[in-house]
């Protein structure tokens, strides 16, 4: 049947709170191991030794496994102890919604984010930075410079300040959100000394 | 629930959306096959569920905690692939190898991660943690500029080609695992004040780009 619409983040929550009652225990131990090990089995999935796929139809076997696996087990919500359902068209409705191209960043150090469809000529995005790990912070700003600085960077991913000010960045305290928005000044700080003001961050 | 009302946020005023996820290999979701069909369903699930714009992957070794291992690369591949050539959506993946800054190991590592993932047709490539992404200060841009560089040299090459290049490549770290280099914090590798990479780490850097040479992987520059 034909989705009645994309479902949004209200709808998501609505699923989430009228689904199905499951433990997190059950969830983990039992439904992902069992569904996962059924598709697998169904649609006779066997990736043998080579890491980079050769075999177009394992591929798409793999692409519907993954549909039916999320079709077949819903998406887990941990605080609500709820898992929600969703219909094989309404998969497919939102993934129309999804973009096919993304403009990262402004001025003359915009990039684009296309849909590259294989192993074309057209390199990906380089997004340099530490990926999340933790960074002093006397030193924060010359470490993003670094990677802003290197010409097949494109764009920016943060480190993580352990500190700010001096005082410990802790978690669900206002110390993270000083410390986030300092990231966020580093950050940009860096990306002008490399003289890419407008790298996307 | 609180990633659900800052996502309301942040949909309502039509901020980019990524979604993150990471599958762990050996965990829940079990094998290569089983968590690569994880992966898929999650991936599709962020965009159908969760308004996502791009999505960000990273699937990590159980016992090494890498997204470099043979494994993981094999997770990465085969669920960008199986996405890639159904859709139009955008996939990206980070980066999380065992070395630290200023190895041949951890530059090696980053370099099959940028061949498998832009070979697979992701369209960004996000890192580099290296030492796992949990070391203080133990990430530097020459990381990146290896992840760029290996990247560029494998975009258009034979999916077979490239495979017989990780045959070699992946083989050649993957054997350091129990002891791999804890690497130099970024403060050794750079001159803080200039931010100018060490004559040593240069060093270092060629080295491991005449490696993936003799691996057949073609380096321009």
């Amino acid at each position: 049947m034909t989705a009645r619409n994309y479902i949004d983040v209200y709808e998501t929550y609505d699923r989430f709170a009228e689904g199905k009652k499951v433990s997190e225990k059950e969830w983990d131990y039992t439904i992902i191991p069992r569904n996962a090990q059924m598709m697998k089995e169904r649609y006779e999935i066997d990736f043998g030794r080579t890491i980079l796929p050769t075999d177009q139809d394992l591929v798409d076997r793999l692409f519907i496994a993954g549909v039916d696996m999320l079709i077949t087990t819903g998406i887990f919500n941990p605080d609500l102890g709820t898992a929600l359902s969703i219909e094989e068209d309404e998969i497919y409705e939102g993934l129309k919604m999804a973009p096919k191209k993304l403009k990262l960043g402004r001025g003359k150090d915009k990039c684009s984010c296309k849909a590259r469809r294989g192993n074309t000529l057209r390199k990906p995005v380089i997004q340099g930075g530490p990926t999340g790990a933790p960074v002093s912070e006397g030193i924060f700003t010359q470490m993003i410079e670094s990677y802003a600085q290197e010409p097949t960077v494109d764009t920016i991913v943060s480190g993580v300040l352990n500190t700010v000010d001096g005082h410990p960045a802790s978690t669900n305290t206002p110390w993270e959100i000083k410390a986030t928005m300092a990231e966020v000044r580093y950050n940009r700080e860096a990306t002008r000394r490399a003289g890419r003001p407008g790298m996307c961050i | 629930m609180t990633g659900l009302n800052m996502l309301a946020g942040w949909t309502t005023v039509g901020d980019m959306i990524m979604i993150e996820q990471m599958p762990i290999f050996g965990g829940y979701t079990g094998g290569i096959e089983e968590t690569a069909i994880c992966d898929v369903a999650t991936t599709l699930g962020s965009f159908a569920c969760f308004s996502g714009n791009f999505h960000l992957d990273g699937p990590i070794h159980i016992r090494w905690g890498v997204t470099t291992a043979k494994e993981t690369l094999q997770v990465a591949a085969y669920a960008a692939a199986a996405i890639d050539q159904n859709t139009d959506l955008l996939l990206a993946n980070q980066y999380y190898p065992m070395a630290g800054p200023c190895t041949e190991m951890c530059l090696l590592e980053t370099a099959a991660q940028a061949i498998v993932d832009t070979a697979s047709g992701r369209e960004l490539l996000s890192g580099s943690a290296a030492a796992k992404g949990v070391v203080q200060d133990k990430t530097t841009g020459m990381e990146a500029r290896i992840m760029g560089v290996a990247s560029e040299a494998t975009c258009g090459m034979k999916i077979s080609d490239v495979n017989e290049i990780l045959n070699k490549l992946v083989p050649s770290y993957e054997c350091n695992y129990t002891n791999a280099p804890a690497g130099k914090t970024f403060q050794e590798c750079y001159d803080v004040k200039t931010v100018k990479p060490t004559k040593e780490y240069l060093e270092v850097y060629d080295k491991a780009v005449a490696q993936l040479k003799d691996f057949g992987l073609d380096i321009k520059h």
